[in-house]
This record gives C-alpha cells, sequence and structure tokens, in this order.
C-alpha cells in the first residue's frame, strides 16, 4: 500500500446553498478495494461525480499519478480510465450486450470480443449469450453489464455507486466474489460506495467514511476497524439534548403483530415477524441504517403496503383489511419519508395540498368548499408559522422547512391519535429541527401514539421513550430509552448483538 | 467561464396563460402577413374582409359560433382528462362515434315528443363518445398502455367504421352514390335561433360551465388534480388513481361524442365522413393555448370558429383558406413559446 494512485485535496462543491463536499481529501491505492460509507445524502456521490469529472468542484485539486489535472472533465477522465456506475443504470435497453459493451469507441476487446466475454462473464458468474438484449435481463445481470462496460472501456479505475442497493443477498455475494478477483488477478481498483455496514467489512480493505459533506475518516483498515466506530463516524456524536420524559402513558393505541412482508423483486425489503405496540402519550423511536425496511414497516401500518402478513390493530380494531381512508377514520396519521412525491404532490397548489388529509370534510356531497378549505389552510400557516405565497402557487415554492411544516402540519391539526412519523426532520435547518420536535413533543403531551422513524440518532435519543432497532427486517433489539447509548444501539443497527 | 441556464420562475402570472395567447396571435397574424404579402395580397384588406365576414352581421357572426361548437366540446373533453396528466388525440375519432351513436338510435326507435327525442339523442352521442375511448381506458388503467398512442389509433378505426357504415348498411339509396347515410327527419333538428345560430350552442355554454365546475369546484376535480400530481399521493390519501383516471376519460370522450351528435342534428344531418372537418384535431391547439382553462378554451374556440369561418369567405377573393389554418397553428406555437418564458427564466451561473 504504497503508490497513491489518485489523490483529491480539499474538494468543495455546492448546489445553490447545500454544500455537497466540504473541504474534503480522498485518496486511492491502485487494485485495492476501497469502501466509501455515508449516510444518505452525506456526499458520497459527489464526491465519485467529481471524480468522474461530471461536476466541477469549485476549490480543491486532483492528481492522477502524480499530475495535477486542472480540468477534468468526463472525457479526461475516461482517458485517464476513471469509469463509474450510476445508481440508476445507464445501458441502452434494446441493444443487446454485445452492442452495450463495444458501443464506446474507448473499447478495447472490439477484435477478440468472445475470447473476453467469456473470461469476464466467468468472473461475474453469467450465464447469458452476449446477443440477449438488455431489456431482458434482471436487474442484478444489468449491474453485472454496467461494472463490465467499464472493464471493456479499459478503465482501470472503478466507481460503483451503492452496486448492492438493488441486488439479492446471493447477487451480493456474488458481486463480492467477482469484485475481489478483478482487483487482484486484473488490479483494478475499486471504489465500493454503500450505506451498509455488513457489505462494507466484507467487500473492501480500507474505508472511508462521510458525513455531511466532510471526509470524516480517512483510510481506515477494514480488518482492524470495529463496528461500533464506523457507526458513530456514520452517524455523528450524540449530543446530550434530551426532551423531558415525564409523559403520562395510557392504553395501547397501536398494535402491530407478526408482520410479514416478502419481496424477491429487488425495490423494497423484507420485513420479518415484526410485533410492536405504542401507548398514548409514547414515543416509540425505531432506529436502524435506512433500507432495512422501516419505510415499509410505515406503509403497512398507514394502509398504503397492502400484501402483507400479520395484523395492525388501531384503537382495539382490526384494520389489517382495511385501507387508507379507515385508517384516517381511526385518526390516524402518517408524516411519510418522502414529503415531496408521496405526502405532498408536486405541480399541485400549496392550496390543494394543504388538505390532502382531509378534502373531505371541506365538501357538500360532490361539492368542494374553496372557502373552507382557505380558512384550512389559514389555520395551519397561523398554528405552525409557515410562511407561504400565494395559495394558487405550487408546492415547490416553499421553502423545504415550510414545505414540512405544512405537511406535519396538515397530519397533526386534527389531533391524532396515533401518529406514524418518517424521517420528519430530514435535510432540515437547525431551528426548523426544532420547530418541528416541539409539535411532535407537544403531540405527545396531548395523548398521541407516536412512531418515530429516523436515522438520527441525536433525534431518536432526544424524543423517544422508548426505542426498537430494525436490521434486515427484523426487530433485533429494543431498549428503553434510559439504558440506550451510542454504543449498544450502534452495534444493534450494524446487526451485533452483544 | 459563466454559462446559461434554465430556471423554473418561482411566480407565474395568473394572466400569463392570456398574455402568451395575445402574443401567439400577434405572432401568427405576422406570418399570415407575410404569406399573404407574397402572394400580392393587402393583408389589412384580407384581414378586415376575414372579420366583417366572420363576425360582421349576425348571420355570419352565428355561422362562426356553430363552428366554434365542436372544438369547444371536444376541447373541454380534452381538458378534463389533462386533470390527470392524460392527453386525448382520439377527440376526433369519439365526435365520428357520437353521431354513429345519435344515427344508431334514431333509427331503431321512435319519440313522439320531439324536445325529449333530441335530449335522448344528444346523451346518445355523448355515451357513444365514452364508448369510443373505453378501450384505451380500460388499457391504460389496467395495462398502463400510453393513452396518446390508443386513442390516436382509435381515430383510424371510427374513421373506418364510418365509411363502411356509409358505403354498407346505412347506405342512402336516394344520395346518388355519395356515400352518406340517410338524413334524420327535421323533427330531430336542434332549432335555431337569431336567424342561424344553433341552440347547440347554448348548450355548449352549459358544458362549458359544467367542465370548469368540475375541473375546479367539485370533490371529484380535486382528487383528479391530486392523482394527476403524483399517484404516490393519491395513494396515501386514499383516493384510486386509476378510477380517478378510468372516469375522465369517459367523461372526456363524453363530451367529444356530444360535439358529434350536435354537428349530426344541427349541421349536416346525416352521417357522412363530413360530420368532422378535422374538429378533434384543432380541439387540441384551443385546448393547448389556454392550458386547459375551460372559459378560456370557450373564448379561443369561438375565436377559432370564426377563424375557420373567415378563411373559407376569403377563397371567394382567390385567397387560399389554408391562410386560416396557418394562423391557427401559429398561435399555438407563438403561445406555448410565449408560455415557455412565462414559466421560466434564463438565469446567469458560474460554471464549475
Amino acid at each position: 500500500m504504497t503508490e497513491k494512485l489518485l489523490e483529491a485535496k480539499n474538494i468543495s462543491k455546492s448546489f445553490g446553498k447545500i454544500q455537497a463536499l466540504d473541504n474534503v481529501n480522498f485518496h486511492l491505492y491502485k487494485g485495492k478495494i476501497h469502501g466509501l460509507l455515508g449516510e444518505n445524502g452525506a456526499g458520497k456521490s459527489s464526491l465519485m461525480n467529481v471524480l468522474s469529472g461530471i461536476y466541477q468542484p469549485e476549490k480543491g485539486s486532483i492528481t492522477f499519478k502524480g499530475e495535477r489535472q486542472k480540468k477534468l472533465n468526463p472525457e479526461l477522465a475516461a482517458k485517464l480510465g476513471i469509469g463509474m456506475v450510476h445508481q440508476e443504470f445507464r445501458l441502452i435497453e434494446n441493444f443487446t450486450i454485445k452492442d452495450n459493451l463495444t458501443l464506446s469507441k474507448a473499447n478495447i476487446y472490439i477484435n477478440d470480443f468472445e475470447d473476453a466475454y467469456k473470461k469476464y462473464s466467468e468472473i461475474f458468474s453469467l450465464s447469458i449469450n452476449h446477443d440477449s438484449i438488455i431489456s431482458d435481463l434482471s436487474v442484478g445481470e444489468k449491474q453485472k453489464i454496467e461494472i463490465m462496460k467499464l472493464i471493456f472501456n479499459n478503465n482501470s479505475i472503478m466507481l460503483l455507486d451503492e452496486p448492492t442497493a438493488v441486488l439479492t443477498p446471493q447477487e451480493t455475494n456474488q458481486l463480492k466474489n467477482s469484485l475481489e478477483t478483478l482487483s487482484k488477478e486484473d488490479e483494478k481498483t475499486i471504489v465500493f460506495i454503500t450505506h451498509k455496514l455488513k457489505e462494507i467489512k466484507e467487500f473492501t480493505e480500507t474505508i472511508f467514511v462521510m458525513k455531511n459533506g466532510q471526509m470524516v475518516a480517512e483510510d481506515l483498515k477494514t480488518e482492524s476497524v470495529k463496528d461500533k466506530e464506523l457507526i458513530t463516524l456514520m452517524m455523528g456524536e450524540i449530543s446530550t439534548s434530551v426532551v423531558k420524559k415525564n409523559n403520562k402513558k395510557g392504553s395501547v393505541k397501536l398494535e402491530v403483530e407478526n408482520i410479514t412482508l416478502n419481496s424477491d423483486i429487488g425495490g423494497f425489503n423484507n420485513l420479518v415477524d415484526v410485533s410492536l405496540n405504542i401507548k398514548s402519550g409514547e414515543i416509540l423511536g425505531v432506529a436502524g441504517v435506512s433500507g432495512n425496511g422501516q419505510v415499509e414497516l410505515a406503509n403497512i401500518i398507514a394502509g398504503i403496503q397492502t400484501n402483507f402478513g400479520g395484523n395492525v390493530t388501531i384503537k382495539g380494531e382490526d384494520v389489517s383489511e382495511k385501507g387508507v381512508k379507515a385508517r384516517k377514520k381511526l385518526n390516524l396519521s402518517y408524516i411519510p419519508e418522502n414529503r415531496l412525491g408521496v405526502g405532498l404532490a408536486p405541480g399541485v397548489s400549496i392550496l390543494d395540498n394543504s388538505v390532502v388529509r382531509e378534502y373531505f370534510s371541506a365538501s357538500y356531497g360532490p361539492h368542494l368548499s374553496k372557502n373552507k378549505m382557505v380558512n384550512y389552510l389559514n389555520l395551519l400557516i397561523k398554528e405552525f408559522s409557515i410562511k407561504t405565497g400565494e395559495p394558487k402557487a405550487e408546492i415547490s415554492t416553499l421553502s423545504g422547512g415550510n414545505m414540512q411544516k405544512l405537511l406535519m402540519g396538515r397530519e397533526l391539526i386534527s389531533n391524532p391519535e396515533v401518529i406514524i412519523a418518517a424521517q420528519p426532520t430530514r435535510g432540515l435547518d437547525v431551528s426548523a429541527v426544532e420547530a418541528l420536535h416541539d409539535l411532535i413533543v407537544n403531540q405527545r403531551n396531548k395523548g398521541s401514539a407516536i412512531m418515530l422513524i429516523s436515522e438520527d440518532l441525536d433525534e431518536l435519543f432526544k424524543l423517544s421513550d422508548r426505542l426498537i432497532v430494525i436490521y434486515e427486517g427484523r426487530i433485533i433489539k429494543e431498549f428503553d430509552i434510559d439504558d440506550a447509548n451510542t454504543n449498544n444501539v450502534g452495534l444493534a443497527m450494524a446487526g451485533v448483538i452483544e | 467561464m459563466n454559462k446559461y441556464i434554465l430556471s423554473r420562475r418561482t411566480v407565474v402570472n395568473d394572466l400569463a396563460t392570456f398574455y402568451s395567447f395575445l402574443i401567439g396571435l400577434f405572432i401568427a397574424v405576422c406570418i399570415g402577413s407575410v404569406i399573404l404579402l407574397v402572394q400580392d395580397q393587402n393583408p389589412s384588406n384580407v384581414f378586415s374582409l376575414m372579420l366583417k365576414l366572420s363576425v360582421g352581421s349576425i348571420n355570419s357572426l352565428s355561422s362562426s359560433l356553430n363552428k366554434a361548437i365542436p372544438l369547444i366540446l371536444a376541447g373541454l373533453g380534452i381538458s378534463i382528462m389533462n386533470s390527470v396528466k392524460l392527453w386525448n388525440i382520439g377527440a376526433e375519432g369519439q365526435i365520428f362515434l357520437g353521431a354513429i351513436a345519435v344515427n344508431l338510435i334514431y333509427i331503431n326507435t321512435a319519440i313522439s315528443n320531439p324536445t325529449l327525442y333530441i335530449i335522448v339523442l344528444l346523451i346518445s352521442g355523448f355515451i357513444g363518445g365514452s364508448i369510443c375511448i373505453l378501450i384505451p381506458a380500460i388499457t391504460k388503467v389496467v395495462f398502463g398502455v400510453n393513452e396518446i398512442i390508443t386513442t390516436l389509433l382509435t381515430n383510424y378505426i371510427i374513421i373506418g367504421l364510418t365509411i363502411y357504415l356509409v358505403n354498407g348498411p346505412w347506405k342512402d339509396p336516394k344520395s346518388l352514390n355519395f356515400p352518406a347515410a340517410a338524413y334524420v327527419g327535421e323533427e330531430v333538428y336542434l332549432p335555431t335561433v337569431f336567424g342561424r345560430l344553433s341552440t347547440g350552442f347554448f348548450v355548449c355554454v352549459l358544458f362549458t360551465f359544467g367542465a370548469y365546475y368540475l375541473k375546479e369546484k367539485s370533490v371529484f376535480g380535486y382528487e383528479m388534480r391530486i392523482a394527476g400530481g403524483s399517484a404516490m399521493t393519491a395513494v396515501y390519501a386514499g383516493i384510486n388513481a386509476k378510477q380517478k383516471a378510468f372516469f375522465a376519460m369517459l367523461i372526456g370522450g363524453g363530451f367529444a361524442g356530444l360535439a358529434g351528435a350536435i354537428e349530426l342534428l344541427s349541421q349536416t344531418h346525416r352521417v357522412s365522413i363530413g360530420i368532422s372537418q378535422g374538429f378533434g384535431y384543432t380541439a387540441i391547439i384551443v385546448a393547448a393555448i389556454t392550458g386547459m382553462r375551460p372559459i378560456g378554451i370557450f373564448l379561443v374556440g369561438c375565436l377559432f370558429g370564426a377563424l375557420t369561418i373567415g378563411g373559407a369567405v376569403i377563397q371567394t377573393i382567390g385567397v387560399s383558406s389554408y391562410i386560416a389554418d396557418i394562423i391557427q397553428a401559429s398561435t399555438l406555437i407563438g403561445a406555448l413559446v410565449a408560455q415557455f418564458f412565462f414559466t421560466y427564466q434564463i438565469k446567469e451561473v458560474e460554471d464549475g
């Protein structure tokens, strides 16, 4: 581990007000597999886009084999042999495998394609003829072709952006073996991006960790680094601010029994035998690295996800077979993780979006009363101090914080008895976060049963009364908040139970 | 190095669509003038003649408004479907099937009260239009097949069906080999007022307000907007997005079918290939220019009706009637380009 093949120093890049990369240092060793770990939005993809020449950083230098690269653009990056597999595939769907692999003028196996294809399909355990059309392939197979494309285009540095997100566990295992072979036999330099701790430990030799656009750890030896150390780096230190937990708890409002969700298709996650209950006046925190089934669990409770096993009981009534509206009638509110797109409809006015929960209460038969809608919006604006423009304006004209206030206000104003809040403060600035936390605590004090799903341990420790940790679709551990600390929760999030 | 990007304006003027329309119309008149000048015609003479002959008298105004009816009704149908972000390219076929449905019911029933008979026939036309879009609606909702393709293709099927009917089973022996069905009886002609104006125009006014209410003031309209904005938000809100899309399509098709019924009962009085002269396609232009607003569709529909009449009569002085088509089409292009600049702005940003 001597020669630094590529080195990036003090890289900064911002988009509007958002600082995506803040003085980031990064380097690669020839023929090694490097892990890049971080939460969603930590800046991993931005950094990779800088290295592959797609983004031009505002500050910083990139050195390749000791030579400074002043104007790194995609063309130059390709010439230097830096290639990237993006999260969304960039294959031509109605072309054959061979066409896709030999499309670029940079490809080196045009004359001995058959031999090369045979060699690499063995490495990737791919048993498909190269005459097959891409659109006939499974997601996992497409992934393999994407990576193969980098090899065929003579890339020696391969940047893989969350390659396992779409793979089944078996395929993930295969990928691991393929990458190991590539790094050993072909001396390929590989960057493996993920937010899954287990994979970073299995796949890589050295680990870099990012958080909030900064590189918080460089070059940690995978063999010797501890899980909890990585978790702490990825999640950050826990601040001590905690709300008073002297709230009175009442009867059980939400009960979930033996929830099982089976999905063999990539795209959503399994749930295995999940049971929990939440009492009135209680906040149950749900911790876990994203993509371990939290979204699916919330969707099942809210009635959006169907075809699951097990029971959901709200205020003693079994609603497993019932839809969204029946659960709203029982006074359940759901603040979804995906603010714009699920909770709020893009392209639709602020006014229309403000009544999504209760639009039927603004109606007389088939007539929708505009006055009632406007009054409702004004009430929300006043109660939750939302800064809005014209009610007619599109929802996306609001700032992220105000959008979330509108969404939470809309879901909380009717004083719901059961609240599912998923990532309620993600991506918001400190003052908005404080305001939204106050709303949640206020609602707890009014006697709501609240399920708080978050990747932010700060938030969970501050607000929760109890904490469950979800890992690979199972509740792996439950903590009373007094017994929970970064150490034991972090380990549980990584799938390690003491 | 600086570069320029397009960014969406946060505030869009309320009257932006109206201004864009005016700009589009202005551009269209300019283009029309150039073409007329090339043909050695004086543009101001031609345009004033068009104006005089399309709106200058009660009779010509009535003709213009009669021409506007199918454009408005089909345009309203298109705008209702657009609430769920679906495009109806099949208004032409729906107009034909609306007329065919009217004739089918007329041949097979007899109602002595003429007013009641006319109402039954208009309803048949509406249902005919809905049936025309039924297959695109089902394939859209069940299989997700693109409705632009299916509604467009349905046009060819329905026009083929019309040709078959008027040359085969419905061919009128008295029509001297002209392919057309027999005339309907005078008792079901839509009565006229002020000389030529069809009472169908008042049906059209009524349906304009109906469409406005449905889109802007009703619970159904709200649910359509949310479903059109984001299918996931609709699921989250407990709105059945597919059901809304399905009914929006049937209603949209019905509006165009009604246009066919009125055209038959007030203008052609028989089924022939001349039931529609591309009304279903022009209606797309009308709906698009107005940003899918019902009241706007009514106004622009009236203007386009007048342009068609004006275009037809200036042929007498040796100017091709296509000048009217050119104006209609360039108004759309001009208006859409203008609309774009009302919605977006060009911004200078620092590169890198």
